[in-house]
């Protein structure tokens, strides 16, 4: 009883003794240092993404594909398709020639979940058997189903009667 | 001593304009504009120099007192 009579009275209690000089204040120096410091951050954290940029800047320049030879014009009426690989032997792909002198050619899977579009000659359409996703022939874009993104589409030249995938076209986004 | 919150809004802005060209490197990396991703992180690298300029010349029009240090 008796020592609940001092003001303040003695207790072991940590509340009752902070050091209010010895606290950290934030102060608007303090403040601006961690500013200047949010800045350092921000610079060093760019760094690797400039750094594979330009990894990739240098690394496109000579990351052309052979060209290869899909089939010959004489074998593939208007309308019709044919399959081929490119650029790697594992990439299937759809060409289409969709009249005359034009021709459209994807890398098929869907890009959905990877099932293979084929094409469809009569309803002039790509369709994905999986989900029944539909592309656009003359574009790639998909018009139905679950696929939002386009098929990568393949640069296609006509040499001699003879049809070649030249590259693959990179997205624009 | 009267506080001038100048060098603040200036090292406030340029926090900005940092989180603006981060998210702008992010993006245009993916779009594969590779340039522009190159510009922006230097613009990146060049706000921290400017940053720390700021900084610097407050500390000095101000003088460093004992209770800031
Ligand atoms: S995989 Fe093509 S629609 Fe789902």
């Amino acid at each position: 009883m008796d020592k609940n009579n001092k003001i303040p009275f003695q207790e072991d209690n940590y509340t009752h003794n902070i050091e209010r000089n010895g606290e950290r204040t934030l102060d608007r120096r303090g403040f601006m240092k961690t500013l200047v410091g949010a800045a350092g951050l921000f610079a060093v954290s760019s760094l690797p993404w400039g750094a594979v940029a330009a990894k990739e800047l240098m690394g496109l320049s000579d990351k052309g594909y052979p060209k290869k030879k899909i089939a010959d014009v004489s074998k593939v009426a208007i309308g019709d398709s044919v399959n081929f690989s490119f650029p790697g032997e594992h990439d299937s792909a759809l060409l289409i020639r969709l009249s005359e002198n034009k021709y459209v050619a994807y890398q098929n899977a869907c890009t959905h979940l990877r099932c293979p579009v084929f094409w469809v000659k009569e309803k002039g359409e790509m369709i994905c058997p999986c989900h029944h996703g539909k592309f656009d022939a003359q574009t790639g874009e998909p018009t139905v189903g679950p696929p939002r993104r386009p098929l990568p589409e393949i640069k296609v030249k006509v040499e001699n009667g003879t049809i070649y995938a030249v590259g693959v076209k990179r997205y624009e986004a | 001593m009267k506080r001038s919150y100048l060098s603040v809004a200036v090292l406030c802005v340029i926090l900005m304009m940092n989180i603006v060209f981060t998210q702008l490197i992010v993006h245009q990396y993916f779009f594969e504009h590779y340039v522009t991703v190159l510009i922006y992180c230097g613009f990146n690298i060049l706000l921290f120099p400017i940053a720390l300029l700021v900084y610097q010349q407050d500390r000095k029009r101000k003088g460093v007192h004992h209770d800031e240090q």
